[in-house]
């Protein structure tokens, strides 16, 4: 295995641009961190996960489903370029392993594989999270990672794009001590957030939370839809239509499950009219629901609604809440 | 793709975030930004749908002029010179007050002093107002009378700090989400005392101390009564009064009339909700006021504020982080439309027009003689005096009087009068179909700027997109007209170059540049170019220099209701939309929400009335009648019912009363009386 300097993964991500459409963690303007390309700001790789769900380089907040003109029906185009996205954490990669699933079970969305397939996934782990808080390393679910040793990145690749990609790079070979020491501190990695969501799903599943709680939470929600926004497992969307010069163009953007609108039925009644059962339902669906369909718990841990949640209403907090108040039923 | 940080087009609250561009130009969604001090990497539902309207196909794409009574395609030379000549004409015949100019609270700061600009040094007159007169007037001259300054005291931040907070007409969560959070958090984490005083059951009231569902229009009396206990159990900060304010006395003789037991018959309350609301006020170590239209929007809205002032200064909570009177201004850019002195008596900076010797600086910096010194038209009396037969034409920079000015018909007659009428806009409003040109405009994703928030913070806008069709900024149209116009001091390069010019004239805007808000915004006043901003004003001194007690005896609202007419019928915003619905009429998501014009209802009246849920009804006032959706909710006080004004196809603005605070010209949305029944 590969160790590179950072200079070394900007040039190695410059090099390939010919080749693929390199997304990777930037600064923005003001420091923000985002995906964009290596020329709109300062890669920054370090820093913990992205704040915006990374899932959105496949699946944006909008984008056309097809334009209708007077004659035919146009169909997004493929990509010029195959994209080559840096910055998932292990927890991202897991998301983008579940809405993988999503979109291709039963009804495959080709507006999302038109921008998936032969995409190139590179994780990001090690010390590099916030104030060099350790990231979980990922070890699938990814073609390369780039292991930070809290200065510079090991290179693991893990499927053939990644390893032709792999020998591209430059670096030197790695100290088989150092890569056995950084996956011993990932091993180590507490496991208290997973113990919790599990322990928050199996209460939902058994049904011991009553709707009081409900109600105490979602007094507290604002509906301000972050949650669902900056989720990387939410998948739902809205569809509309423009007309412009003569074409309709057909779109799609991200809905969520937290607006009334979003169940309320032509007649007015709404299945999930009140906040408390649409704030529940957020909950319930990844960690209730999605279990007996999916036979998994699709909320990854990744921290991103709590991050965004104005009032304190993430994933995590409510899991925590409930289980403070139910666990020990 | 690419991503420009800018500040949001909505609330006051003054988010940052960055709009995300297309390869094609179009703009495909907002990211917030996480290193803004007030978004923190947070929206609301409003800020993350704010791109989605901005390409929607009904934008204005070119100039129109009127010709036989329809609207025609023309060129920007041919609708510029028909304005210019028009207005001039009109001048020439009637003087120079028969033509006003509306000037634009969603506009850039750079734009609304080129309006105010181009009246008074290109047109002579000082008839520009903003729809500030709609919403803050009040606080404006309340607050200038009481601290000597009329903009919110305090930061955003504080809200995490204070330990009692008294919310009184403000829906803080729909209206200022991100400062309806900070509430949420320090009530929930920090274990801030809360009091909501609303007739409204809002968000917030579910986590306050203490709810008080006061009658509306009786916020003078309740302030009253809440100092009339302070001091007679002798909970006021003495030093705070002795030190720092004059006047204290008359305050003193004129709440004292207001005992528990008279308030609470006035205000429809219990005495022991104003002794408890009193208590827990002056016992708290930080305790803030924040307000908004709730206090603002009545014939006595400047007593309103004044007594929300009196009741900061008595307890002591002025100039000191976590306290103060907090205004929550409604639009992105009111405060700044405020401080660019598109209003009728001031120049930017509040400098008064009145003042010969101010004059004379305005005169000798934008290179004109004899600048107008008389007090113009506001935006209601404008409206006012077009209906007269007095105003002859009117220049409409992103304003909508059709929708959002009282009594609609009232408007609509006004409208009617009108010789000549120029709309500049984004989209086709109900104010668009009486214009004789309409101009249209860019939006904010299509141009530089500054936005000045809430607190008082001067922020960036920025261009991310070109500007769709022939549409062109609104500095580089008022540029234009008053070249047109023979004036020759609008000319500039840039919006950065107009900012510079506002820093020289404009002393609370003295140290502001492009280059100074690059990343992060600063609060006004910032004197120089070294000046850090100001968070909290009046620390030390009021601006006024001693805080100005100013009592104020309750006075009833102009319209109550009676036996045929025997609700109150209160208006303002809901969550999803903002004002009148042109942006947010066109978002998708946010017009799912709210989709037909509603009336709220509690359900003891709905049950009396047999009004069901979503079933149509007719609200009707003296004014007029307008068809809406029943929501049949607790929200509403039983006797009252609450319009938001977004709709077009239902414009709770015709059924308002054109009732004005006698100083601040501000209409009662606020009360009148109303009837309702099933449609």
């Amino acid at each position: 295995m590969k160790i590179l300097t950072i200079q070394e993964v900007e040039s190695f991500l410059k090099a390939i641009e010919s080749d693929y459409d390199v997304q990777a963690p930037i600064k923005l303007h003001d420091g923000t961190r985002a995906l964009g390309k290596l020329d709109e700001g300062a890669l920054a790789i370090a820093g913990g996960r992205i704040p915006q769900k990374i899932t959105n380089v496949f699946f944006p907040q909008m984008e056309t489903v097809l334009t209708a003109g007077s004659e035919k029906i146009e169909l997004p185009k493929p990509l010029s370029k195959p994209l080559l996205v840096v910055g998932f954490t292990a927890q991202d990669a897991d998301c983008l392993k579940f809405i993988d699933r999503f979109y291709s079970e039963n009804y495959r969305d080709d507006i999302y594989f038109n921008k998936r397939d032969g995409a190139v996934i590179v994780c990001v782990s090690g010390r590099c999270g916030v104030d060099g808080e350790f990231l979980k390393i990922a070890g699938e679910n990814c073609d390369i990672e780039l292991i930070s040793d809290g200065r510079n990145y090991l290179l693991a690749a893990y499927t053939g794009t990644g390893k032709s990609l792999a020998e591209k790079t430059g670096g030197v070979e790695a100290d088989d001590d150092l890569i056995e020491q950084l996956q011993k501190e990932s091993d180590a990695l507490p496991t208290d957030d997973l113990e919790l969501i599990q322990k928050a799903s199996k209460l939902l599943l058994e049904e011991k939370v009553p709707d009081e709680f409900w109600v105490n939470i979602s007094d507290r929600c604002i509906a301000c839809t972050s949650c669902n926004l900056a989720c990387p497992t939410c998948t739902c969307f809205d569809v509309f239509d423009r007309k412009l010069d003569g074409k309709t163009r057909r779109y799609r953007m991200w809905d969520s499950c937290q607006l009334d609108g979003f169940m309320r039925e032509a007649s007015g009644h709404n299945p999930m009219g009140t906040e408390n059962l649409r704030t529940r339902r957020r909950i319930h669906h990844k960690l209730a629901a999605d279990v007996t369909r999916w036979g998994q718990i699709t909320c990854m841990l990744c921290g991103r609604c709590d991050d965004v949640c104005p009032t304190g209403i993430g994933i995590k907090s409510v899991c925590r809440a409930m289980v403070d108040k139910y666990g020990s039923l | 793709m690419k991503k420009i940080l800018t500040t949001c087009p909505y609330c006051g609250t003054g988010c940052m975030y960055y709009l995300v561009v297309g390869d094609d130009g179009t703009l495909l969604g907002v990211e917030p930004s996480s290193e803004h001090v007030v978004a923190k990497g947070q929206l609301c539902v409003k800020g993350w749908n704010a791109y989605h309207f901005v390409n929607h196909p009904d934008r204005l794409t070119g100039p129109l002029i009127r010709r036989n009574g329809k609207m025609e395609p023309a060129s920007w030379d041919e609708a510029l010179d028909l304005v210019v000549s028009r207005l001039k004409e009109t001048q020439t015949v009637h003087g120079n007050n028969s033509v006003a100019f509306f000037s634009s609270a969603k506009t850039t700061n750079e734009e609304n002093y080129l309006m105010m600009k181009l009246a008074r040094a290109a047109f002579k007159t000082n008839n520009v107002d903003h729809c500030a007169r709609l919403c803050h007037s009040s606080t404006v001259v309340g607050l200038a009378a009481t601290f000597g300054s009329g903009a919110m005291t305090n930061s955003i931040s504080c809200m995490e700090e204070a330990d009692c907070i008294l919310v009184t007409g403000s829906n803080t969560t729909e209206q200022h989400p991100l400062i309806g959070s900070r509430i949420i958090e320090n009530v929930t984490k920090r274990g801030a005392r809360l009091i909501v005083a609303d007739n409204r059951k809002i968000r917030l009231a579910r986590l306050a101390d203490i709810h008080v569902r006061w009658k509306n229009g009786t916020d003078v009396a309740f302030l009253n009564g809440i100092m009339n206990v302070i001091i007679a159990e002798g909970l006021e900060d003495k030093e705070f009064v002795k030190t720092r304010t004059e006047n204290y006395e008359e305050l003193k003789k004129v709440v004292a009339d207001y005992t528990p037991e008279k308030t609470a018959e006035i205000c429809g309350i219990t005495p022991e909700e104003i002794i408890k609301v009193a208590h827990m006020f002056a016992k708290a170590d930080k305790a803030m006021i924040v307000y908004s239209m709730g206090i603002t929007q009545h014939t006595h809205g400047v007593d309103n504020v004044k007594s929300c002032a009196n009741l900061a200064m008595l307890t002591g909570n002025i100039g000191r982080p976590g306290t103060g009177v907090n205004p929550l201004r409604g639009q992105n850019n009111v405060q700044g439309a405020c401080d660019m002195g598109a209003l009728p008596n001031v120049y930017s900076g509040y400098q008064k027009v009145t003042e010969p010797d101010i004059r004379k600086k305005f005169e000798k910096a934008w290179n004109v003689d004899s600048l107008p010194g008389e007090v113009g038209y506001t935006v209601t009396t404008a409206i006012n005096a077009a209906a007269e037969g007095k105003l002859k034409a009117l220049y409409i920079m992103g304003e909508n009087p059709m929708m959002s000015d009282p009594d609609q018909n009232h408007v609509r007659e006004a409208m009617e009068k009108l010789d000549f009428i120029v709309v500049q806009d984004i989209f086709p409003t109900p104010t668009t179909a009486y214009a004789d040109v309409i101009l249209p405009a860019t939006t904010y994703a299509e141009k530089d700027g500054t936005f000045t928030s809430t607190e008082r913070r001067v922020q960036r806008v920025r261009k991310a997109i070109e500007p769709i069709g022939q549409s062109r900024t609104d500095w580089e149209i008022l540029c234009d007209v008053a070249r047109r116009a023979g004036y020759n001091g609008m000319k500039y390069n840039s919006a950065g170059d107009i900012l510079d010019e506002i820093a020289i004239v404009t002393p609370i805007y003295g140290g502001m540049s492009f280059e100074r808000i690059d990343q992060i915004g600063l609060q006004w006043p910032c004197p120089d170019k070294e000046h850090p901003g100001t968070p909290v004003l009046h620390s030390a001194k009021f601006s006024r220099g001693l805080g100005l007690f100013s009592p104020a005896e309750y006075r009833p609202s102009a319209e109550l209701p009676d036996e045929e007419y025997p609700f109150v019928l209160s208006t303002g915003r809901c969550y999803f939309h903002f004002h009148t619905g042109t942006m947010t009429r066109r978002s998708q998501l946010l017009d799912r929400e709210e989709r037909f014009p509603y009336v709220e209802i509690s359900p003891e009246d709905a049950k009396e009335l047999g009004i069901a849920d979503r079933s149509w009804t007719y609200v009707t006032t003296r004014r007029g009648e307008v068809k809406s959706m029943a929501h049949v909710t607790d929200v509403a006080k039983k006797g009252v019912l609450f319009m938001p004004f977004h709709f077009e196809e239902g414009p709770a603005n015709l059924l308002t009363i054109n009732a004005l605070d006698p100083v601040a010209k501000i209409p009662e949305y606020k009360v009148c009386a109303a009837k309702i029944r099933s449609a």
